[in-house]
C-alpha cells in the first residue's frame, strides 16, 4: 500500500460562527471520508505528539472477526493541542477510550479523530480538551 | 483537490471544530496583560531601533480561543473579495503544471518547510506562532513546526555568495526608519510558498521583501512582496498581516517524523518509542 496511499494529512481550520473565513491547511477531505463517520472503543497503545499532526493508536476488538485491530487516529497539530490545554501523558497507553471520527479512504483501521472520550468522561477534540470550551 | 472538496469538507466538519472556546490561558489575566502591554511604549534596543523580540501570533493557536480569522463582515453585506494568492498569478505553463499537483505533493507533508509561510506570515512557516529574538547585529526568526530559523544580519552586509540555495533563502535586513526590511533570495525550488491546501510551488528565482513594523508594544504589522519571474506574471503583494504579542515567551520544540507519517498511512504503526 505504501506509495499508493495519499500522503495528505492535516487540519481544516474553521472559525465557526465568527463570520471568519475557513482556512484549509491541507485537506482532511483528500484523506478521510467525511460522509463515513466511525466510532470505536478500545485501549490506547500509543500517543504521539508530533508534527505536523498528532496520532492516537488504539487497539480495538473487532466484533465481527474477534481479532484485535490496531487503529491509528490523526489529530491536530501538537502545538495547538498543547496551547489549548492538552498535557503530555494525560492520555497514555492502557487507557480505555471511545473515539469518534471519520474513516480513512485508504485504510480500514485509520481515521481522523473528531472526539475522544476517556473512561472517566473527559472529552478531547481534534485540538485538545473540550472542557470549558 | 477541488474547491468542491474543500467546501464539502468544510461543511462536514464545521460542527466539530469550534474556535470560539477557551484556550490554555485565563481570559481575564490575558486581557489584563495585553492591555498593560498595549499601554507600554514600543520597546527599543540600545541603538534606538525598535526591538521586535517576542512570540507573535494571531491571538491564539490553531484550534484555540482567539485564533485570528479574517475580519468579520457586516451582516447583509456582500462577501469580501478573496485576496489574491501566489498561485493566482501563475504564468500559463505554471498554471497548467499546478493542475497536475495536489495536496499530497506538498513538501511540508514530508517535514520540509515552506519558502514563505502559512497564513501569509513568513514568521510562521507552517503553523500559527513564531518567535523573534533581536540582538544588536541580528534579528533571528524562529519557527515552531519544523524547528526553522532565519538569521537576518542588519549591519549592511550583502547577500552571501558562498552558500548554497536553501529552503528559506538567504536573508539580509536593514532599517527603514522604524520598519525592519528583510530581503531574501537564493532559494531552492524544492518547496512551496505555503501549506494551506493550495498548490503553491515556486522556482529558484523567488525573491521576497518583507517589512516588519511594531505598531505598539503588543502589535506587529507585516507587509511583503514576492516576485518569481520564472513562474509569476507579476509580483505578488501579500495581504498586510497584523500579529499580536503572545502571552508566553518561548515556542515549542516538537518532532516531525516523515517515517512515522508513512507508517501510519500504511497502517503499521512504528514501534513504541516512549513518546507521548
Amino acid at each position: 500500500m505504501k506509495g499508493t496511499v495519499s500522503a495528505v494529512f492535516a487540519a481544516v481550520l474553521i472559525a465557526v460562527g465568527m463570520g471568519a473565513q475557513a482556512w484549509a491547511h491541507h485537506s482532511f477531505a483528500a484523506e478521510y471520508d467525511m460522509k463515513h463517520p466511525i466510532e470505536v472503543h478500545g485501549v490506547i497503545v500509543q500517543v504521539r505528539l508530533e508534527n505536523p499532526h498528532s496520532w492516537f493508536v488504539v487497539d480495538v476488538k473487532n466484533s465481527t472477526t474477534g481479532n484485535v485491530d490496531r487503529w491509528s487516529f490523526e489529530a491536530g497539530t501538537p502545538s495547538g493541542m498543547l496551547r489549548n490545554g492538552y498535557r503530555p501523558g494525560v492520555i497514555k497507553a492502557g487507557d480505555e477510550v471511545t473515539i469518534k471520527g471519520f474513516q480513512s479512504k485508504d485504510s480500514d483501521v485509520r481515521g481522523m479523530l473528531r472526539e475522544l472520550v476517556t473512561a472517566d468522561g473527559h472529552v478531547y477534540g481534534l485540538f485538545g480538551p473540550q472542557e470549558n470550551r | 483537490m477541488t474547491i468542491m472538496k474543500h467546501s464539502m469538507m468544510t461543511a462536514a466538519v464545521a460542527g466539530t471544530l469550534v474556535w470560539s472556546s477557551a484556550g490554555a490561558f485565563p481570559l481575564a489575566a490575558q486581557q489584563a496583560s495585553t492591555e498593560k502591554a498595549a499601554a507600554a511604549p514600543i520597546p527599543r534596543m540600545a541603538d534606538g531601533h525598535p526591538d521586535l523580540s517576542g512570540v507573535w501570533w494571531r491571538g491564539g493557536d490553531i484550534g484555540g480561543r482567539g485564533f485570528g480569522g479574517a475580519p468579520r463582515g457586516t451582516p447583509g453585506a456582500a462577501a469580501p473579495q478573496r485576496p489574491t494568492t501566489f498561485s493566482d498569478l501563475y504564468q500559463p505553463w505554471a498554471l497548467a503544471h499546478s493542475k497536475v499537483l495536489a495536496d499530497k505533493h506538498d513538501p511540508t507533508v514530508h517535514c520540509m518547510p515552506t519558502a514563505f509561510g502559512t497564513l501569509n506570515v513568513s514568521l510562521f512557516d507552517v503553523g500559527a506562532v513564531g518567535q523573534i529574538i533581536q540582538t544588536p547585529k541580528f534579528v533571528v526568526m524562529l519557527t515552531e513546526t519544523f524547528h526553522g530559523f532565519q538569521i537576518i544580519p542588519f549591519d549592511g552586509r550583502p547577500h552571501r555568495d558562498d552558500v548554497p540555495p536553501s529552503y528559506r533563502g538567504d536573508a539580509v535586513g536593514r532599517w527603514d526608519g522604524d520598519t525592519f526590511v528583510v530581503d531574501k533570495t537564493n532559494f531552492t525550488g524544492d518547496t512551496w510558498i505555503s501549506a494551506e491546501g493550495r498548490v503553491s510551488f515556486h522556482s529558484d528565482a523567488l525573491h521576497t521583501v518583507e517589512r516588519y513594523r511594531r505598531l505598539d508594544a503588543k502589535t506587529l504589522e507585516i507587509e511583503a512582496t514576492l516576485e518569481d519571474p520564472k513562474v509569476l506574471t507579476k509580483p505578488w503583494v501579500v495581504p498586510k498581516q497584523t500579529l499580536q504579542l503572545a502571552p508566553f515567551d518561548q515556542i515549542y520544540q516538537l518532532a516531525c517524523s516523515d517515517d512515522d507519517i508513512q507508517s501510519f498511512k500504511d497502517a503499521t504503526p512504528p514501534a513504541i518509542s516512549g513518546k507521548n
